[in-house]
């Protein structure tokens, strides 16, 4: 399964409007808000870039199972296709998976906590959270926010070749303007 | 003469029944949509609803402006017989809303003054009225005039100049920082600002190991990772950080083991 990814940010006195434009346009569901705890870890192997998994948890629901996920390389397609494209594998795990996965060999490389609204418009699913730092490796209670922006992501799940999906999510970034600049970033740009 | 007035008189009351017929239907079927379907309701159609009945009362208020409406302030209704007892073609006629033409009707149904309160205000009115004087009311009105005139001007003119005071207000309010979407960005993406053992910051290395370290640790940490990338002999090879200060204690003989394994399969290689 592909993700295609729009991200973009809004500052925290226009997230109420955004939230307001979103209940709208989005499909009639109670709105939900998530807390999520997100551990990434980092496998290195002999050469070449670390392998990188990405475990989930939600601290709303403590009894949830958790969720693993792997993410590839933004595919590097025609420059026209408006969303960020990456291969996607998601899977659910027991409690016991940062045991296991500290002793595949994965070291926790970096966590955060993130809450926030989720909002659904058929297969789109747009996000908008807030991110915090743990201070203390481990405590999820003692947090820190990153910046005094809301992070907001728009993706779909869908197998690969599809690009209708983009120009749907390009259609429904239109409509989100000018609050939020919901674009494609590149991750591999951000880095220096 | 009298037989055209008459003539006349008939057809503008029977018109006129027929238009408030029409604004009758109009307000069963909107208290209707109001008290059963209140959950589905939205603003634009009960701002249709409201523009029915106002279109409707206007056209009676032609109607009787009408020149060959006959003024029906010269006609006058008695009631010539009052009975307590119930009419059943009266209630058939009026759909059982006055089953009875009896003497507590007749004030209601037959009155052509105001009621007192309304008369009452209506007084207070035409005597503030008269006591400001002529030239106040007329600056008064122009006033109103200007008002109105000003609002029509702004509501009609074409959207174009509207747009652009609005986008020059709204550049000044913008709802996102780039900057931000960055910063965010590269913390999901690769935890930039989030690892655990740099002070909080966006200065913090995509890959700790991999690379010398841009943190102001202590030397020792640089002559560990300049043997190589985070392969210490022993030490079963995890990357986080943390490892940092145990490897200052034999600085010297690391260097040398890096040397030889580097060629060979080390069983903690990863």
């Amino acid at each position: 399964m592909m993700e295609y990814l729009l991200q973009g940010s809004v500052l925290d006195q226009a997230l109420e409007s955004l939230l307001h434009r979103l209940r709208g346009l989005c499909d009639n569901m109670e709105p939900e808000t998530f807390t999520d705890h997100e551990l990434v870890y980092l496998l290195k192997g002999q050469q070449g870039n670390p392998f990188i998994l990405r475990a989930r948890r939600s601290l709303s629901h403590p009894k949830a199972p958790w969720h693993l996920r792997y993410l590839g390389q933004p595919e590097v397609g025609d420059k026209s296709r408006h969303a960020l494209v990456r291969n996607c594998v998601d899977v659910a795990a027991s409690h016991s998976l940062p045991d296991f996965l500290n002793e595949m060999g994965f070291r926790m490389d970096h966590e955060f906590v993130a809450n926030g609204h989720i909002f659904r418009k058929g297969a789109m699913k747009i996000v908008v959270s807030k991110l915090s730092r743990i201070l203390v490796p481990g405590n999820t209670e003692n947090t820190e926010r990153l910046s005094l922006s809301y992070l907001v992501e728009l993706s779909v799940l869908a197998p690969a070749g599809q690009d209708t999906v983009s120009e749907d999510m390009r259609s429904f970034a239109e409509q989100l303007k000018p609050l939020v600049h919901l674009e494609k970033i590149d991750p591999s740009k951000q880095r220096h | 003469m009298q037989q055209r007035e008459e003539k006349q008189l008939e057809a503008s009351v029977e018109s006129l029944i027929s238009r408030v017929a029409h604004v009758k239907n109009a307000l069963h079927s909107f208290i209707y949509k109001l008290e059963n379907e209140y959950e589905r309701l939205t603003w634009p159609s009960v701002l249709d609803n409201f523009a029915l009945l106002s279109g409707q009362l206007n056209t009676i208020n032609k109607l009787l402006k009408n020149e060959k409406t006959p003024s029906f302030r010269n006609q006058v209704i008695i009631p010539l017989l009052l009975s307590p007892d119930r009419d059943e073609d009266l209630a058939k006629l009026t759909e059982q809303r006055v089953p009875v033409f009896s003497h507590e009707i007749v004030p209601d149904y037959l009155r052509t003054k105001p009621d007192p309160e309304v008369e009452e205000q209506e007084k207070q009115l035409s005597a503030e009225a008269a006591r400001i004087g002529p030239e106040v009311a007329q600056k008064q009105i122009q006033t109103l005039n200007k008002l109105c005139s000003n609002l029509l001007e702004k509501l009609n003119n074409p959207r174009e100049d509207r747009d652009a005071e609005s986008a020059t207000m709204r550049q000044n309010k913008s709802s996102f920082n780039p900057a931000d979407t960055n910063a965010l960005v590269g913390a999901v993406a690769f935890g930039k600002g989030l690892s655990k053992c740099r002070p909080p910051g966006p200065v913090a290395p995509g890959h700790p190991g991999q690379g010398p370290m841009m943190s102001g640790g202590p030397t020792l940490q640089q002559v560990t990772i300049g043997g190589g990338s985070g392969q210490q002999a022993g030490m079963g090879g995890p990357v986080a950080p943390q490892q940092q200060g145990q490897p200052g204690k034999m600085p010297s003989s690391i260097k040398t083991n890096i040397k030889s394994a580097s060629g060979s399969m080390h069983p903690y290689n990863r």
